[in-house]
């Protein structure tokens, strides 16, 4: 699996931020700091998940370009 | 000349440096010498760190923020200084994290607001302004009357602000949950509140818990009076 | 050719035409900050009216912890300032960045979706933790510590993106919109960080305490609010005027060495005006002379930008008519010229004197923030929106006229009516009577200024419906037939310089 340099430093950014989200709600002293975090740390899940799904749609578009021009299955 | 900036205009980094050298040099100039001149603080008597009850009721100050409607710098100004009071002094904020001078008066300016007025007006006023003062723009804040203060962090909070430079001592940190409560009850002994914070202003409480009313009032109720401009050992102030 | 006579284009710069190869160019995250700029530009409309209200009958407040004035004005500001012209900055400095370098951005699609993404999520928790009565308490800077933290990653991604573009370009040299948007990013950096630095009471309390007090954090308070004014809201929008503008008028910018006199000298001269905010208080007598020196000084650069803008126009004034997008953009730069002479004027300690803490300081604001940056925003709009989305012109030039005029008459309701408010509460402060006793209670003053402050709301009312007509034009532009794809027009030999 061909994982783009962009989409690895982002995706790695993106997890330390998610659970930084999760640390700090958990000893949340006040309702700010709770709602920052899980909502700090949804956002990180939904990130990584659209990146990964841009991953595979290109893997996907590729793989049908090749088909289509009669290339190599992989 | 022309010449010369085509040089810089095709190499980015150096575009980055130079820019970046252009930039510094007003900030430094105007904002190093305010730390390392020493007349730019008066040495005055009488400026302290606000007592724990203050230090709370000045954090909801900052959090509602009352400085976008009413100002805490009374200008050197004659019209000024008959209004409100002896124009103020660097000295007096010495000790606001963050300073509150404002920038807009949609209301007045706050400065020397302590003891004009007596606790129960602020509380009145607080509440519903338009019922002491009937043009009032001023929003309701009732809601801080009905919410108990949280002291949970009350000296996490006060070490924090010795940690940027605000002298709290040890035994004011140690006692700072009793300060904050003698200070909301007409009835405590305010000796030793008076000790630390001298010039404290009890505020007359509910009687049961104390609120975020409360604290704010004791806040208002400090505002320029630390300083005793009438004592001739502050006539010299100088900058 | 009589650009290179006029100095526009360098001597010796190769003048290219159009490339036939065409880069694939990054251009959905430009498409989604012109969304969020246009959202945004809304809901930051949509409170000022509403704060407007509050203020001309207090009842509005309706006496709950996150609708009253005090935890709504930053929702305003941030969403005006950041939300709104920074999402309108990111679009068109990543659009111009690379049609200006013929290159697409650096640092791949992810990183561009995580800027735009965490530069939305920035903006909706700062309104979120206001109205919830956290602020740190410093105009423009309201945001908490972790607040603070988050915008920081987010902003050095955006530099790396910018700065990365630009060290790939395949155009030799940087244009000048280039020049302003990096001053901008740079400096916004610099500022942020430097106002902002503060202790958290722990790391899990969104409460913290300034490491500065008193006289020292108001200085660096207004070191970095003025130039939040002069870098956020000035540099960065002349980077769009730098482009949109030429682009809109098929014209080449006026003067080459013009930009580089005024681009050098706003950069350096903005940064001292600072101390104007704090004219006879307590900062010393020193530091307030050198803002009130400097800020005059800045007249001088700030109108030659002006006159660039403005003058590009040369040889096509007839398009006013006919292009209601450029008309916004040219407007803007008249009002900016307006802002530009008369913020000088109030920063001279006199003239202080009477205005700070009064409406005038408001008026001036908005005749700032509206006239000069929210037009040239429509003017990019206008522009960009049927170029991005592929279509051959906006839906209806007589909307957008429409939009012209109904928020042109809303700024006039505006600025006059705080000028007259203004300078009316500065007067009766300082009235005295026969008697040699103040003549006004603070009291009169507001009551004084209330019909000024209904007018005020009017002009805002107008402002908002001009930007909803914008909003309905907008969308009927991208909802119609999709055409040709947007043909590269030639340019005339002095834009080659800017590549493309």
């Amino acid at each position: 699996m061909d994982i783009e340099a962009s989409d690895l430093i982002v995706g790695l950014l993106m997890t330390a931020l998610g659970l930084i989200g999760l640390i700090l709600a958990s000893g949340a002293h006040d309702d700010e700091m709770y709602v920052f975090g899980l909502s700090m740390a949804a956002w990180a899940v939904v990130f990584v998940f659209g990146l990964m799904r841009r991953h595979f749609d290109r893997a996907d578009a590729a793989h049908a370009t090749l088909r289509a021009r009669g290339g190599r299955h992989e | 000349m022309q010449f010369r900036h085509d040089v810089i205009e095709k190499n980015a980094f150096l575009f980055l440096v130079l820019t970046l050298i252009t930039v510094a040099i007003g900030g430094l100039v105007e904002v190093v010498p305010l730390f390392t001149i020493e007349t730019t603080v008066e040495h005055v008597q009488g400026v302290r760190p606000f007592s724990p009850l203050e230090q709370r009721g000045r954090d909801i100050y900052v959090r509602e923020g009352c400085y976008l409607c009413h100002s805490q710098m009374i200008r050197a100004l004659r019209d000024e200084v008959e209004r409100y009071g002896h124009y103020s002094i660097a000295a007096e904020s010495m000790y606001d994290h963050p300073f509150q001078w404002g920038s807009k008066r949609i209301g007045p300016d706050l400065a020397r607001v302590g003891g004009k007025y007596s606790s129960e007006w602020h509380y009145a006023h607080l509440i519903n302004a338009q019922s002491v003062v009937p043009e009032s723009l001023m929003p309701h804040y009732a809601f801080l009357a009905e919410t108990p203060l949280d002291t949970s962090d009350l000296q996490a909070r006060l070490r924090t602000l010795r940690a940027v430079g605000v002298p709290y001592t040890d035994d004011e940190i140690a006692n700072a949950l009793a300060d904050l409560n003698a200070q909301a009850n007409p009835n405590a002994d305010p000796a030793a509140l008076l000790k630390r914070y001298p010039k404290a202003v009890t505020v007359p409480g509910n009687g049961q818990a104390v609120t975020e009313m409360d604290a704010l009032v004791a806040y208002l109720q400090v505002l320029g009076t630390m300083v005793d401009f009438a004592d001739p050992a502050n006539e010299h102030l100088q900058q | 050719m009589s650009e290179v006579a006029a100095g526009a284009v360098a001597p010796g710069t190769v003048v290219r035409a159009a490339r036939a190869t065409v880069v694939d160019y990054n251009d959905d995250v430009v498409k989604k900050f012109i969304i969020a700029a246009v959202f945004w530009g809304i809901v930051a409309f949509l409170v000022g009216v509403y704060l407007a209200t509050e203020l001309s009958w207090p009842q509005f407040n309706l006496g709950l912890s996150f609708t009253n004035f005090g935890r709504l004005r930053p929702v305003h500001t941030s969403a005006g300032i950041f939300a709104f012209g920074g999402s309108a900055l990111f679009g068109t400095s990543f659009y111009v960045v690379q049609r200006t370098c013929r290159a697409r951005l650096f640092g791949g699609a992810a990183l561009a979706n995580f800027v735009f993404w965490g530069y939305q999520f920035f903006i909706v928790m700062a309104a979120l933790s206001y109205v919830m009565g956290f602020s740190q308490g410093q105009e423009y800077a309201e945001p908490e510590w972790h607040l603070d933290l988050l915008l920081t990653v987010v902003w050095v991604a955006y530099a790396v993106i910018f700065i990365g573009t630009l060290m790939k370009r395949e155009e030799p040299h940087i244009y000048v919109a280039n020049w302003f948007y990096l001053a901008f990013i740079l400096t916004v950096a610099v500022l942020h960080i430097g106002n902002n630095i503060a202790l958290p009471v722990s790391v899990f309390s969104a409460k913290s305490y300034q490491a500065a007090s008193g006289v020292q954090n108001a200085m660096i308070q207004w070191w970095y609010g003025h130039n939040a004014v002069g870098f956020f809201l000035t540099a960065g929008f002349l980077g769009m005027m730098y482009y949109f503008i030429p682009k809109a008028a098929n014209r080449p910018v006026y003067s080459y060495r013009l930009s580089i006199v005024h681009f050098w000298s706003l950069i350096f001269l903005y940064i001292w005006a600072g101390p104007h905010h704090l004219h006879w208080t307590a900062l010393p007598d020193w530091t307030q002379t050198l803002g009130m020196a400097f800020s005059i000084m800045l007249w001088m650069p700030s109108w030659g930008g002006m006159i660039n803008g403005i003058m590009t126009l040369s040889g096509a004034w007839d398009k006013l008519r006919t292009d209601p997008g450029l008309r916004f953009s040219v407007t803007a730069v008249g009002f900016y010229g307006m802002a530009t002479f008369e913020g000088p004027v109030m920063s001279i300690r006199d003239v202080n004197a009477l205005s700070h803490y009064t409406d005038w300081g408001i008026g001036h604001v908005h005749s700032g923030t509206l006239g000069w940056v929210s037009f040239i925003t429509f003017g990019a709009l206008y522009y960009l929106v049927p170029v991005l989305w592929k279509r051959s012109g906006l839906y209806s030039a007589r909307l957008a006229s429409w939009h012209f005029w109904i928020a042109t008459l809303g700024i006039v309701f505006y600025i006059t009516s705080m000028w007259v408010a203004g300078i009316m509460q500065g007067l009766m402060w300082r009235a005295y009577d026969a008697f040699g006793f103040l003549q006004y209670s603070f009291a009169e003053s507001v009551v004084a200024v209330h019909p000024y402050y209904v007018i005020r709301m009017s002009g805002g009312v107008l402002f908002l419906t001009g930007a909803l007509i914008m909003v309905y034009n907008l969308i009927q532009t991208v909802r119609s037939p999709a055409t040709a794809p947007h043909a590269a027009t030639p340019l005339p030999a002095g834009l080659a310089v800017a590549g493309e």
